[in-house]
């Protein structure tokens, strides 16, 4: 085990053993060190709203620190580090992740053993829990249970990310991915104490975990963090599969949904049949930039500055499983207008009608994304894991280099595999 | 050329400043090792600037409300077409905001710093507004109207500066109302933008692996203006200092009641070390009383009252200042009662020293984690610099700032009668 010669954010498997991967990202330019742990299940009815509650549960205290006011109290003395966690899905994966950041010793006036201080409070948190009678604590796990269904129904209040939400659920509805993120309120209602201490044990002994440390820290303390790691209990690993992408369409959906709303979303969700590990992905990437994926973009450029339709317009990827979706935000009344503007764009990507301009700015754009990711540890993290998920390899350089590859042609071609799969339309109860 | 050069040891900055002879203050603070740059281009002008007197004139001129912010969306418009196209050419990101007291035009780029930045200094510069062209913004603006308009988060927000304030423009949605809006044209516009984006009454930041000296003389050969402008006066109507209202309510499509609550603040002074000084010690108050690690925020959150979305903060700017609290409840009224509660019994109790002493030093810490990010530095710098400090002045702050001062704030602002609240509840 050894970081010589690791250069400025470069990921480096430094550890596997239980089913754990331990990664180094090495970044002295920033003030904090960070530690991910990330569990990976397949995402599934049956799990899902399990594995949104276990983190909520386990936040709110461990047997050294019994409460939130516990908890809180030594990330302040730490120097206010930051703890974090939840539940996120990519493609049909589930993810329960566990996030911690300090500043770095040389800001913290004489302390230098923050890293090993955090990561224990990092590591108590998720593998010694507050029990009762062998089982969770029967009033955090009703009241998490009751703040989650909360948080499952108050989707409703951000309309523009519903808006994209509701589009891709609706249009996978019979496929894991249609799956929310934190489940539903009907599976929560049969989770109590004891059946999620039994989940609990599921999640810590069988699933696959990923943890990154970045930032700063030496060989001492990263040793430290892996013979801590190599205490938890496991068992046999669970294989975790990755989503099924291909589907074809055999007739468009069109979805309405009324609310009490002043400005209608109009969605529109796609499959475009391409792995995330195949050739084809990087073609994907610079036909969505194309198409919806900045100022420079089509949809911009036609639904926004030229009709005045919209102040937001875009179009984005879901990698994992294969899907685009475009959203705007629009006047009631001008859904068909707008409906009309978005597939005109669709069919001059398809015609290769496609301008100097919109293909240079769509490929520089992405270039500067991706550069951009080396400035943010959190963004490092995501990057690397979203490779392990795709099973690629890539560094972010690598990305650039396939991009710039990518020939008009190439974009054309990729138009043919995209197929429209569901119109979904947010309106008013008028 | 006068650069001046800081060091800032305990947080490993440094900031380079130089003056143009316009009056314009540059500022760069170099990040070593970064692959993002980032240029701010700001005029200390908001939206609550709209009633002025124009340097050399004698009247009152009156503007309409959201004209900084559409102001800000015509300045991309140039001759030659959109500016916009030109930075994705070079494969940045252009972008802009307008707050109550700034308005900013910025990029982020890996490549190509210099041709970016002189394609900033010169379309903020140089304005091209047609009547076609503003006509046309309007229904684009007016999306952004409507899309506020469905945001619970911002409108329980807005509500609560209207329960507050009487007179004070900072109560106005930033971007206007679609009735306002309708009354801009290309003279109004152009009268703005005269009075306010002198090069005197600007800034320019630029945060990366950059060469500051080289940034400084791209901006002395693109900065023609030779002197300064006589002062802008700002007219600000009376402000009482007594709340509007103590009740506001709206409803909206939500799932759950939504609450914000706050005091609004008076007798503060709002340039300076001492605006700085106060609004540290009300941050580290609000911390205290409700935090995470509180009695309260566990009270609450035990009780079921209160959930994960629960914040709080404070602002303070050059005519207002507040402190707002807030987050989705079932019962909002409850949880204004038990806050009361809670903060009468402390001012009778008095605050604990080992609680501040601990959050003193958390707050400075998560204060460092800020210059982790390009963009935090940038926006952070803009939006304290107008109040004559900058951002590096808040680690003095930490060092310096006392119980015994926080204990007579905590006196000062959190007094019943300056309370106001603002809920959002399900239509």
């Amino acid at each position: 085990m050894t970081n010589n010669g690791l250069s400025d954010s470069q990921v480096l498997e430094i550890a596997s053993f239980n089913g754990i991967k331990v990664y180094q990202i090495k970044m002295d330019k920033f003030k904090t060190n960070s530690v991910n742990i990330f569990f990976h299940d397949n995402l599934s009815r049956e799990k899902a709203s399990k594995n949104a509650l276990l983190p909520a549960v386990l936040r709110r205290g461990s047997v050294n620190f019994p409460t939130i006011q516990d908890i809180s109290l030594y990330l302040e003395e730490l120097y206010g580090a930051t703890f974090d966690c939840g539940v996120t899905k990519k493609g049909e994966n589930q993810i329960i992740q566990f996030y911690l950041d300090f500043i770095c010793d040389k800001y913290a006036s004489g302390e230098t053993d923050l890293t090993k201080k955090a990561f224990d409070l990092l590591f108590e948190i998720i593998t010694n829990p507050v029990t009762e009678n062998g089982v969770f604590k029967k009033e955090y796990v009703q009241q998490e249970a009751k703040n989650l269904k909360e948080l499952i129904e108050s989707r409703v209040n951000d309309k523009v990310q519903y808006g994209v939400d509701k589009c891709l659920e609706v249009m996978c509805e019979n496929e894991p991915f249609g799956i929310y993120d934190y489940g539903t309120i009907e599976d929560i209602d049969t989770i109590n104490e004891s059946n999620l201490y039994e989940h609990y044990k599921y999640f810590l002994e069988t699933l696959p975990v990923y943890v990154f440390v970045s930032g700063d820290i030496n060989d001492e303390k990263i040793g430290y963090i892996i013979d801590k790691l190599k205490q938890i209990k496991r068992g046999e690993i669970k294989n975790i599969q990755s989503a099924n992408v291909e589907k074809h369409v055999s007739q468009v959906r069109e979805v309405v949904e009324r609310m009490n709303v002043n400005q209608a979303k109009l969605s529109i969700g796609f499959r475009t049949n391409i792995e995330p590990n195949s050739d084809n992905y990087y073609k994907l990437m610079l036909y969505n930039s194309i198409l919806g994926g900045g100022i420079h973009s089509k949809l911009f450029q036609n639904v926004r500055e030229k009709n005045g339709m919209a102040y937001y317009v875009f179009s984005r990827l879901e990698k994992f499983k294969g899907l685009m979706v475009i959203s705007s935000g629009i006047e009631i009344s001008n859904k068909d207008k707008a409906y009309d503007v978005i597939v005109k764009q669709l069919e001059d990507m398809k015609n290769g009608n496609i301008s100097d301009y919109e293909f240079e700015a769509s490929i520089k754009s992405i270039e500067t994304g991706i550069k951009s990711l080396k400035d943010s540890q959190l963004q490092m993290v995501d990057f690397n894991l979203s490779q392990i998920i795709a099973g690629t390899k890539d560094t972010p350089d690598d990305i650039i280099e396939k991009v710039k590859k990518v020939s008009r042609q190439d974009v054309m071609d990729i138009a043919k595999y995209i197929e429209m799969d569901t119109i979904y339309f947010l309106t008013s109860n008028q | 050329m006068d650069i001046k050069s800081i060091e800032y040891k305990n947080i490993g900055e440094i900031m380079h400043t130089y003056e143009h002879k316009s009056g314009l203050k540059c500022f760069v603070i170099p990040k070593k090792g970064y692959s993002k740059k980032f240029a701010t281009f700001a005029t200390h002008y908001g939206s609550i600037n709209n009633q002025f007197i124009v340097p050399g004139e004698s009247e009152i001129t009156t503007v309409p409300d959201g004209i900084a912010h559409f102001l800000e969306h015509k300045l991309f418009e140039q001759k030659d077409g959109s500016v916009m196209d030109k930075f994705s050419q070079l494969g940045s990101n252009p972008n802009a905001y307008t707050s109550f007291a700034q308005t900013a035009y910025l990029f982020s780029c890996t490549d190509k710093f210099d041709e970016n930045f002189g394609l900033l200094l010169n379309f903020v510069q140089n304005p091209y507004i047609t009547e076609e062209s503003v006509e046309k913004e309007k229904d684009i603006i007016g999306q952004e109207i409507r899309m506020y308009e469905d945001n619970p988060n911002w409108r329980v927000f807005f509500n609560l500066l209207r329960a507050f304030y009487v007179n004070n423009p900072v109560k106005i949605d930033i971007a206007g109302s679609i009735e306002s809006i309708s009354k801009i044209n290309k003279d109004i516009l152009y009268t703005c933008y005269n009075t306010f984006y002198h090069p005197s009454n600007m800034i320019i930041v630029v945060v990366g692996d950059v060469d500051a000296v080289k940034v400084f003389e791209q901006i002395d050969q693109s900065i023609t203006v030779n002197s300064s402008m006589p002062e802008i006066k700002r007219i600000f109507p009376d402000e009482p200092d007594k709340i509007n209202e103590s009740y506001v309510e709206q409803q909206l499509a939500v799932s759950m009641p939504l609450f914000q609550i706050g005091y609004k603040d008076s007798g503060f002074c709002s340039k300076g070390m001492d605006c700085l000084m106060r609004e540290t010690a009300i941050k580290i108050l609000l911390e205290m009383i409700m935090g995470r690690s509180s009695k309260l925020y566990n009270e609450l959150y035990n009780e079921g009252l209160i959930n994960n979305s629960f914040e709080f903060d404070y602002t303070i700017e050059e005519n207002y200042a507040y402190s707002v609290f807030g987050g989705e409840s079932k019962d909002p009224l409850k949880v204004k009662e038990v806050v009361l509660e809670e903060i009468t019994s402390l001012q009778q109790s008095g605050l604990n020293m080992e609680t501040y002493e601990r959050i003193r030093r958390a707050q400075k810490g998560r204060f460092v984690k800020q210059f982790n990010s390009v963009e935090r530095i940038a926006h952070n710098f803009v939006s304290v610099y107008f109040k004559d400090v900058n951002i590096f002045d808040y680690m003095e702050v930490y060092d310096k700032i006392t119980f015994e001062y926080v204990n007579q704030v905590f006196r000062e602002h959190f007094t019943a009668d300056k309370l106001a609240m603002s809920v959002i509840k399900p239509a």
